[in-house]
């Protein structure tokens, strides 16, 4: 009811107003970008959030960068060229990578980057490696494990040797030796680890890049990183000010940037929370783009002098629905009775491949993307979306066929489970109604096929969801991935190996796959991977462990008068957030 | 009275320890895992859980937790506020001011809004101005704040561009934060005033009209109410029939007699809801993009910010003594029967 009258409201507010149809560019040179994400930290080597790290990467640059939209061809920034076999820039065994470093960069204080604060920069953000931080990326490839400290917190002791040995300065070159071909290595370094002042960063306490300091710096606290809240890098916008009362960040152009000074003066980044002001100020010209998600589109399309663009590819999997196959039944109220008896299930209900087909079956793939997703979209063949390589859009799907689910119910269990029936709850976090809405189709679907079969849907609070996904106790459960880096391995892993995230809670484990993933990745050449990820594709669809639903698709919105915007799926908060160095207001 | 009000501080620490600690014992009854939710926000982080536990000293016994927080506080801090990305003793300091001078703008004008309206209401009893003031009373009172606020804005930012979100212009932005700009009180709209920053003021404040504005229409009905009832009680009384008989002037009746003692719950009801505004109007600062400390202490409680969470308590009960002597120090005032301290 309120929600249908503050629809109306909005609907009213929507009439153009003749102010508004006059409106010239405002505030020219200042382009101003309305949000909801809270950045976290502003130190590249500890956010791992895409709202931070869509700002880190217009106050530093990395290495490479990709090609406007391109999510495969890089182009030099730090670096004068793209190391390959061909250049010399990668070992024929293609485990050391050399890399030219630029010389005339300069940080905003005027100070030039040198090959030192290139290797400080990938060092530290290797070294430091706070929990739940994004320093695993560089550390699997340039060390061949995911943390610094073993699993009773202490520090490995061959870390440090371990960094030396894979991170290297020869004149002005920056060596990285991995211990195994890593196909992925380039497109990490493209977002991750970009560079850093080292003076700078060292006249404010932070590391020395010494063997006698670095483990005063591992896993530290937020706040205490001087580049928490400042910044000192080398990117087209300087940081003016992060004013954490109001959620506000302000850049200013770097005017001594390498190559050219950026259109735009300034930009404005705001945490607005409610759309309906988000809203207003994008009609009256005080904003140039604003997030706003898929529901809302309808209440943006027909605004005078307002653009959406839309069909924009993502780099994610998202919603996917997930089967732990060995559930933990301790205390778990999701499991009913924990029995076979029509008033709950057994903890390895989900182990039964039977099940999960029949559950495959029973989902409306169709009907989501155009109830829900408003006909946006595609449906998913398998865990690598479209936009990367190594996606198949050949693959086998799943569709709707309650015929085949009903002969998968029987099968299951021997014919048993047909007979007794079962009963379980499927939660999901409150407020994403995308998962909400996969929640409800399977309980609906499945339930009409026999009227023994009872799903009770159970919106729970992120605290609570994620204390029992934690701890396995969700019999199903509907999450999704977003791409740290494009590449099939980003999705692979975490998806489908016994070692990667969801599998490890699924409690699913399969060495077929786990050959094909690592298979994958040592792989450089892209056509022979791509046999081993359709390979990998296919087995999937046969085991089922995940239902893979849609590759979305996004839109933006922004005023008219912006110029100069791309969309890489893969630039953190892409399509709403911006790499702003290309974009203008005329 | 000086006696009265240090007796009546002496029991803030207790109150204060006594909300902290109950808070801890709640604490009993969520996981470590549930509490790290508070840094673990993207399905990439979730394989780093038990980490982050370990880091945040999660799994420690909630007392042990409770005391090195106590220890914390000893030492003058309350610990760091993830979602307000400071120290908690520093976002109380960033937003109550912002939420202080939004109240103080918005609390005149409904206390004088609402005993005025709330005593020519009950004077003219059943009379057009009573069902004017009735009617503006009880649409104030059942529109939902975040529907009046959005209608607010929609017709005077949206359509007339008088008076825009948020806290300041860009330009304002710039100057406020200048290392030329001196924060003598930390109340923008006075500071631009002392700084000699006339535009600014003028832009301060047009930011604060709307907000202020939603909190006088949604706030004074309640007042208005209990005025008029108060007010209708007290002129149905023996002293006042005594008055009228005695010749009186109906005006020192209404202002002298009656208005004084209907004014015992409604200074009762103006501390509550000065307190009510005070710890933040949660709302009106999300629809106008208003960085005030009620906006924090939600996500505080929604995330699980623990110290945010103790931050805030600790301010709503404080203010929640202060509000309470106060309004017993003004029950002297305005009834002579009561006196502090005997």
């Amino acid at each position: 009811m309120m929600r249908s009258l503050l629809a109306a409201l909005l609907v009213v507010g929507s009439v153009p107003s003749p102010a508004a149809a006059l409106l010239a560019v405002k505030n020219p040179g200042v382009y101003t970008y309305l949000t909801i994400s809270d950045a976290d930290s502003l130190d590249p080597a500890y956010s791992y959030d895409t709202a931070s790290h869509m700002i880190i990467l217009n106050i530093y640059e990395p290495l490479f960068q990709f090609d406007k939209a391109s999510t495969e061809k890089l182009i030099p920034l730090i670096a004068t060229q793209v190391p390959s076999r061909e250049n010399g820039g990668i070992s024929p065994d293609g485990r050391t990578y050399t890399i030219q470093i630029r010389k005339g960069i300069k940080f905003h204080d005027g100070s030039e980057v040198t090959p030192e604060d290139v290797k400080w920069s990938i060092q530290r953000f290797i070294l430091q490696d706070r929990a739940a931080g994004p320093s695993s990326l560089l550390m699997e490839p340039l060390l061949g494990y995911a943390s610094t400290r073993g699993d009773d917190t202490k520090i490995l002791p061959t870390v440090w040797a371990d960094t030396q040995k894979a991170v290297s300065t020869q004149g002005d070159k920056l060596i990285l030796r991995l211990p195994k071909p890593y196909a992925p290595i380039l497109t990490i370094l493209a977002s991750w680890g970009p560079v850093l002042s080292k003076k700078w960063a060292v006249s404010k306490g932070d590391w020395d890049g010494t063997e006698a300091t670095w483990k005063k710096y591992n896993n530290p606290a937020k706040e205490t990183s001087p580049f928490f809240e400042k910044a000192m890098g080398s990117g087209p916008f300087k940081l003016d000010r992060w004013d954490r009362k109001t959620k506000e960040f302000i850049l200013a152009r770097h005017e001594t940037y390498w190559r050219g000074p950026a259109k735009l003066k300034n930009v404005v980044i705001k945490g607005v929370n409610e759309f309906g002001t988000r809203k207003l100020m994008l009609q009256a010209g005080d904003a140039d783009a604003i997030y706003a998600d898929r529901p809302l589109l309808t209440q943006l399309q027909g605004l005078e002098g307002v653009k959406i663009i839309d069909d924009l590819p993502t780099v994610e999997m998202n919603p996917v629905v997930f089967f732990t196959y060995k559930i933990n039944s301790t205390g778990n109220s999701f499991l009913g009775s924990g029995r076979m008896d029509g008033n709950g299930i057994p903890a390895d209900f989900f182990a039964d491949k039977d099940v999960r087909k029949a559950f495959a079956y029973s989902f409306d793939y169709a009907g989501f993307i155009s109830d829900v997703m408003r006909g946006k979209g595609t449906q998913a063949t398998g865990a690598i979306p479209k936009s990367l390589p190594g996606h198949n859009p050949k693959g086998k799907k799943y569709t709707l066929d309650k015929k085949k689910a009903e002969e998968h119910f029987r099968k299951a269990y021997g014919g048993k489970l047909w007979e007794t029936g079962f009963k379980f709850t499927v939660a999901f976090n409150t407020g994403n109604l995308p998962r909400q809405t996969v929640c409800q189709i399977l309980k609906r679907n499945i339930e009409s096929i026999n009227p023994k079969f009872k799903i009770d849907v159970r919106a729970v609070e992120w605290p609570t969801f994620l204390d029992s996904y934690k701890s396995s106790k969700l019999p199903i459960f509907v999450m999704g991935w977003n791409a740290d880096y494009p590449d099939p391995h980003n999705f692979a892993f975490p998806l489908l190996h016994s070692q990667g995230d969801y599998p490890t809670t699924q409690k699913f484990k399969n060495p077929e796959f786990d050959r094909l993933v690592e298979e994958a990745n040592g792989e450089t050449n892209i056509a022979k991977r791509k046999v081993i990820y359709a390979k990998l594709q296919d087995l999937a669809h046969e085991e089922v462990p995940q239902l893979y639903i849609i590759d979305a698709v996004r839109y933006r919105t922004q005023r008219e008068w912006v110029k100069g915007w791309f969309h890489n799926p893969i630039f953190p908060d892409s399509p709403y957030g911006s790499y702003f160095y290309s974009i203008s207001k005329d | 009275m000086l006696k009265f009000c240090l007796k009546r501080l002496a029991f803030l620490p207790l109150v204060m320890f006594g909300v902290t600690a109950l808070l801890f014992a709640c604490l009993q009854f969520l996981s470590p895992e549930m509490r790290a939710s508070l840094y673990i926000k993207d399905p990439r982080q979730l394989s780093q859980l038990e980490a982050v536990i370990e880091k945040h000293g999660l799994r420690k016994p909630v007392y042990v937790q409770y005391g090195l927080w106590l220890k914390q506080v000893a030492q003058g801090e309350l610990g760091y506020s993830e979602t307000a990305k400071m120290p908690v003793a520093q976002a109380v300091r960033a937003f109550f001011p912002a939420t202080f001078e939004l109240t103080l703008i918005a609390f005149i004008p409904i206390m004088l809004v609402g005993v005025y309206f709330g005593v020519l209401s009950a004077v003219y009893k059943d009379k057009l101005v009573d069902h004017i003031s009735r009617f503006v009373a009880i649409t104030g009172y059942s529109l939902p704040s975040f529907v009046l606020g959005l209608l607010l804005l929609m017709v005077f930012y949206g359509k007339l561009h008088w008076f825009p979100p948020g806290r300041y212009a860009l330009e304002t932005d710039m100057l406020v934060h200048a290392d030329t700009f001196r924060h003598f009180t930390g109340l923008l709209t006075l500071d631009c005033l002392l700084n000699g920053q006339w535009t600014a003021f003028v832009d301060v404040a047009k930011h604060m009209v709307l907000p202020a504005a939603t909190l006088l229409y949604i706030s004074v009905a309640l007042l208005l109410r209990i005025t008029r009832s108060s007010m209708l009680e007290e002129l149905s009384k023996d002293y006042v029939r005594t008055a009228r008989a005695k010749g009186l002037p109906e005006r020192v009746i209404i202002r002298k007699h009656a208005l004084a003692n209907a004014l015992i719950p409604v200074v009762t009801l103006s501390s509550l809801l000065f307190i009510g505004l005070l710890g933040g109007v949660v709302i009106t600062e999300t629809v106008f993009d208003f960085p005030g400390i009620g906006r924090w202490g939600v996500q505080a409680a929604q995330q699980l910010d623990i110290p945010g969470v103790l931050g805030s308590t600790l301010l709503a009960a404080f203010l929640f003594v202060m509000a309470n002597l106060v309004s017993d120090l003004l029950y002297a005032v305005v009834d002579p029967r009561i006196r502090v301290g005997n």
